[in-house]
C-alpha cells in the first residue's frame, strides 16, 4: 500500500486542548496510518460510490478518539484529587489541633507546677527559691523561655528568649504565683514551649497527601487509558476501519468475538453495523445486477428497434410490389384478400391482373417467412412478370412449369451446387369471362370452391416449385377446368390460413374448419368475409401464437356480371 | 452409434434417435426458424447409421401436431434414405401419429405415405 499523503482538502488537523495534550496519545488518523490503511484510489467504484471517499475519514480526523480518555481524566480526576486533598488536610488539621491542645495543657501544667513551687511571700528576694525551679523547666526539650514577674509586674528573672508578639511555633502558658488560697497573687509566670515538632508533623502529613494524590492520579491515568483503549478505542477503531472499507464498497464486517471484548454498547453497535453492511452488500449486488440487466435490455431494445425499423421499411417495399386489390374489377370478379405476414414481411405472395381480358389470380407460399420469405417473393414476382408479359403465357400449367424452372435457376438449385433447398407452393387461376370457365393448376396449393356452404377442394400437385429436382422427378402439374356458376366462391389460400393451432383439442383448424367459417359468412361481401375470417381465426387460436404467414385470395363473379 | 436425444422446445420437437435400438422418434411441433440447421445434423446421423449398420430393422415414429413447409421438406429428406434402405431389403417402418380429428396432419401423412413403396408406412390415430 502507498503511504498516505494528507489530503490538502482537509487542511491541517485541528488540535483540541493542545496545552493539556502535550505530546498526547496517538490520534485515530495516526492509528489508521500505522495500521497501513490509506486512501488508495480504487478504479471502478469511484463513479458509482454513494459516499464521497474520504468523507468518513475527514470527520474522524477532527474528532480524536483518544480524547475520550482525556475528557474522562479531565472531568473526573480534579474531583478525586480535591476530595483526597481535602480529606488529608482535614485529617492533618484534626491531628494538629489535638497536638496543640495537648501541648497547651502540658505548658499550663508545667507553668502551674512551677508557679505553685515558687509561690511564697518574698520569693523574689530569695533567688534560691526560684532558681532551681526555673532551671528545672529548662530541662524540658521543648522549653524555649520563661519570665517570672513579682506582684508589681517587675521582671525578677528570665531564661531563654521570649519572642515579641505571637509566634506560630510557640505555645505560651501563664500562671499566677499564689502563696495562699484566696490571697492576692505574689507574682506571675510566663512559659513558652516550642511546637516545632508539631509543625514538622503537619508538613509531613501535607506532603503525604500530595504524594498520595499524585500516585492516585498516575494509577488513575494508567488504568483509565488501558481500559478505554482496550474496551472502547480498539473496538471503535475496528469499526472505523470497517466503515472506511465499506465507504469504498468493500463489504467487510467487524469481528465481535475478539480477545478484549468491546463494551456492551459498542458490541451492540458493531452487530448493528454488521447487519447494515450485510444489507448494503445484498442491496448493492441487486442494484448492480439490475443495472447490468437494464443496460443489456436497453441494448437489446435499441438493436430490436433498428431491426424493426429496417423491416418496417422492407414491408413498404413488399406492399408496393403487391397488386391493387381492384385489379380484376374489369373482368367481372369480386375479390377479397387477406394478406398478413407473420413477421411484418413474409413469404406469402399473391398476384391479381387482367391480361388480354383474362383474370389472373396467383397465390404463392414461399419457404420460410419474414425477411428470407420476402426475398423469395421478389424472385417470384419478377418471374411472374416475365412469364405473363415477356413470354405471354396464359396456360396455368405452363405458367407453373416456367415458374418452377425460373425459380430453380434463379436460386442456382439446378445442379450448380447451391446450398439452398428453397421453393414455393403455388396456385394459378385463369378466369375466362367469355367462356365462364376457370382454369386452375396448383403445385402444393389447392383451390377451394364453396357453393351454398358446401366446400370442395381441388388439390394440385404435391410437389412445390423451384426446389432442386431429384433424379427422375417429373413435373406433374395438371390443369383443372371449373365451369363457373353463380353462387360459387373460389379461394386460393396458403397453409398459414389453415394451420391455426388452437381450439378445444389444441389441434390444427384445417381446411374443413376454414371452409366452415367461410361458408358461415358466405352472404357477406368478400372484403367483409375476409375480416370475419381473420377474427374467427384469432378466436380459434385463443392466445396461441400464429405459426405462419397468411395469404388468401377469394373471388367470385360479381352479381351484376355473373352468368346465369 | 450415439443416441441423439433433444428436449422439445416451443418450435422444435423432442428428438429420440436410439440407433442401437433401431427406434427413432419425433414428437411435438416443428417450425424452427432454420429447419435446415435443426434437421441437418439429424439427417447426417441417420445417413451415417444407415451406412454402418445395414441389417437391423428400424422403426421411425413421427407424431407432430404442426410442422411448417420447411420441416415437411426436412422430413422428406429423412424419409428418403429410409425408403432407399427399405428398397435394399431392410425392414423399415414409419409410424405416422395424428390426433383423432386432425385432418391436416392425417392428410399430410397420407401424402408422405404415397412416396413409400418399400418401407412400411403406418397411420396411427391417437385419441385426444
Amino acid at each position: 500500500m502507498t503511504p498516505e499523503v494528507t489530503p490538502t482538502v482537509d487542511g491541517p488537523p485541528v488540535r483540541r486542548g493542545g496545552s493539556l495534550r502535550g505530546a498526547g496519545p496517538r490520534r485515530s488518523s495516526d492509528f489508521l496510518d500505522a495500521a497501513g490503511f490509506a486512501d488508495v484510489p480504487r478504479a471502478g467504484n469511484v463513479d458509482g460510490a454513494t459516499m464521497r471517499p474520504g468523507s468518513l475519514r475527514g470527520s474522524a480526523r477532527g474528532r480524536d478518539l483518544d480524547s475520550l480518555a482525556h475528557t474522562l481524566f479531565l472531568r473526573i480526576y480534579p474531583v478525586i484529587a480535591i476530595v483526597v486533598l481535602v480529606t488529608q488536610i482535614g485529617i492533618a488539621w484534626v491531628n494538629y489541633s489535638d497536638q496543640i491542645r495537648l501541648y497547651t495543657e502540658r505548658a499550663n501544667l508545667l507553668a502551674a507546677l512551677t508557679a505553685s513551687a515558687v509561690a511564697r511571700p518574698d520569693w523574689s528576694a530569695q533567688p534560691e527559691i526560684y532558681r532551681h525551679q526555673v532551671q528545672a523547666l529548662a530541662l524540658d526539650p521543648t522549653f524555649r523561655a520563661v519570665i517570672l514577674r513579682d506582684a508589681s509586674g517587675t521582671v525578677v528573672t528570665t531564661l531563654g528568649d521570649m519572642p515579641r508578639g505571637r509566634a506560630w511555633d510557640l505555645v505560651i502558658a501563664q500562671a499566677d504565683l499564689v502563696a495562699a488560697p484566696e490571697a492576692k497573687p505574689v507574682g506571675h509566670l510566663t512559659l513558652a514551649i516550642s511546637a516545632e515538632a508539631l509543625r514538622g508533623n503537619a508538613e509531613k502529613q501535607a506532603l503525604l497527601a500530595l504524594v498520595t494524590s499524585i500516585i492516585l492520579m498516575l494509577a488513575f491515568v494508567v488504568t483509565l487509558h488501558a481500559n478505554v483503549r482496550r474496551h472502547v478505542l480498539a473496538p471503535l477503531k475496528r469499526l472505523l476501519v470497517a466503515m472506511r472499507e465499506v465507504e469504498h464498497k468493500s463489504w467487510v464486517t467487524v469481528e465481535t468475538g475478539v480477545r478484549f471484548r468491546a463494551s456492551n454498547e459498542i458490541d451492540v453497535i458493531s452487530q448493528a453495523f454488521n447487519r447494515m453492511v450485510e444489507g448494503l452488500r445484498t442491496g448493492d449486488e441487486a442494484k448492480q445486477l439490475l443495472k447490468e440487466l437494464e443496460t443489456a435490455h436497453a441494448k437489446l431494445a435499441e438493436a430490436n428497434g433498428l431491426v424493426m425499423e429496417s423491416i418496417g421499411y422492407a414491408r413498404r417495399i413488399q406492399s408496393s410490389v403487391l397488386p391493387d386489390r381492384a385489379a380484376l374489377a374489369g373482368t367481372g370478379l369480386e375479390v377479397g384478400v387477406l394478406w398478413e405476414p407473420l413477421h411484418v414481411v413474409g413469404g406469402d405472395y399473391f398476384w391479381l391482373e387482367e391480361v388480354d381480358g383474362l383474370g389472373i389470380v396467383v397465390v404463392a407460399d414461399c419457404t420460410g417467412h419474414g425477411v428470407p420469405g420476402a426475398f423469395l417473393t421478389l424472385i417470384v414476382a419478377t418471374a411472374l412478370d416475365r412469364i405473363l408479359h415477356e413470354r405471354r403465357l396464359r396456360d396455368p400449367v405452363e405458367i407453373l412449369r416456367v415458374l418452377d424452372a425460373m425459380v430453380r435457376v434463379q436460386l442456382r438449385q439446378d445442379g450448380r451446387g447451391a446450398e439452398s433447398d428453397d421453393g414455393l407452393d403455388c396456385g394459378v387461376c385463369i378466369w375466362n369471362r367469355e367462356t365462364a370457365e376457370l382454369h386452375f393448376a396448383g403445385a402444393g396449393l389447392a383451390l377451394t370452391c364453396i357453393t351454398d356452404g358446401i366446400a370442395t377442394r381441388i388439390r394440385g400437385a404435391k410437389r412445390g416449385l423451384g426446389y432442386p429436382q431429384r433424379p427422375g422427378e417429373v413435373f406433374a402439374v395438371t390443369e383443372t377446368v371449373v365451369p363457373v356458376s353463380r353462387g360459387t366462391t373460389f379461394y386460393l389460400m396458403t397453409d398459414g390460413i389453415t394451420d391455426q393451432m388452437g381450439g378445444p383439442k389444441r389441434q390444427l383448424l384445417g381446411h374443413r374448419g376454414v371452409a366452415d367459417i367461410l361458408g358461415a359468412h358466405r352472404d357477406m361481401p368478400l372484403s367483409a368475409q375476409m375480416a370475419a375470417l381473420e377474427q374467427a381465426l384469432t378466436r380459434y387460436r385463443a392466445g396461441e401464437a400464429r405459426r405462419d404467414d397468411m395469404a388468401l385470395v377469394a373471388f367470385r363473379t360479381s352479381p351484376a356480371t355473373a352468368p346465369p | 452409434m450415439d443416441t441423439i436425444s433433444l428436449p422439445a422446445t416451443d418450435r422444435s420437437p423432442r428428438v429420440d434417435f436410439d440407433f442401437d435400438g433401431g427406434r427413432l422418434a419425433l414428437r411435438g411441433e416443428s417450425y424452427p426458424e432454420d429447419a435446415a440447421a435443426f434437421y441437418g445434423p439429424l439427417l447426417q446421423a441417420l445417413k451415417g447409421y444407415l451406412a454402418t449398420v445395414t441389417t437391423d430393422p428400424i422403426v421411425f415414429e413421427v407424431g407432430l401436431a404442426y410442422f411448417n413447409s420447411s420441416s415437411a421438406k426436412a422430413l422428406m429428406n429423412l424419409f428418403m434414405p429410409l425408403e432407399d434402405a427399405a428398397a435394399e431389403g431392410r425392414r423399415v417402418t414409419i409410424r405416422w401419429f395424428y390426433a383423432d380429428g386432425d385432418e391436416t396432419i392425417a392428410e399430410a401423412g397420407e401424402d408422405f405415405a404415397a412416396d413409400f413403396s418399400h418401407a412400411r408406412f403406418e397411420m396411427v390415430e391417437e385419441p385426444v
